[in-house]
């Protein structure tokens, strides 16, 4: 599985514990990392994903549907899945803070072995880090 | 450099920097079946 992880694209680093089941994922720089990408080959080497976090830094933007997004670039962003700290969020839509928010991707639906990466991940929000 | 280069390279820099400030900085997963 490091192996499957360390080659996909804007992965740095893999730090597997098998103590505890945790896998975590430096990635690079100035790397563009997917997510999707990351759980499938997961997936693909034999193991199954209960939850996947992240820390990212972007700017808050409104979707087409009218939710919430965080942009981390100009052509990746993760729809913000609505919860109390979400709405803290709602005044800095389209403006230029930063923020950086720890949030959940996904997490496995109770009886159901495969992961559903076709459909797009949705963030939802644990922490707001920091606001710049 | 001149003034005029110097203010281009400045608003360049923050047309930029930001952009690339903005990134996963880190992910981690909880995985079931490993061995």
């Amino acid at each position: 599985m490091k192996q499957h992880l360390q080659r996909q694209s804007g992965v740095a680093n893999v730090d597997v514990s098998l103590i505890d089941g945790k896998v975590e994922i430096v990635p690079k720089e100035d790397g563009k990392i997917d997510p999707t990408q990351l759980l499938r080959a997961t997936y693909d080497s034999g193991v199954s994903v209960a939850e996947l976090d992240m820390i990212a830094r972007g700017k808050i933007v409104k979707d087409s549907a009218g939710g919430l997004a965080l942009q981390v670039t100009p052509s990746q962003s993760f729809v913000i899945a609505p919860n109390e700290l979400s709405n803290e969020l709602q005044q800095l839509a389209d403006s230029a803070t930063f923020v950086t928010i720890r949030g959940q991707l996904y997490k496995k639906p109770e009886g159901k072995r495969k992961p559903d990466t076709s459909a797009s991940l949705k963030l939802g929000i644990l922490e707001v880090q920091k606001k710049e | 450099m001149n003034r005029r280069n110097l203010a281009l390279l400045l608003l360049l820099g923050c047309i930029f920097v930001p952009q690339m400030q903005a990134q996963i900085k880190h992910v981690e997963m909880r995985v079931e079946g490993m061995t």
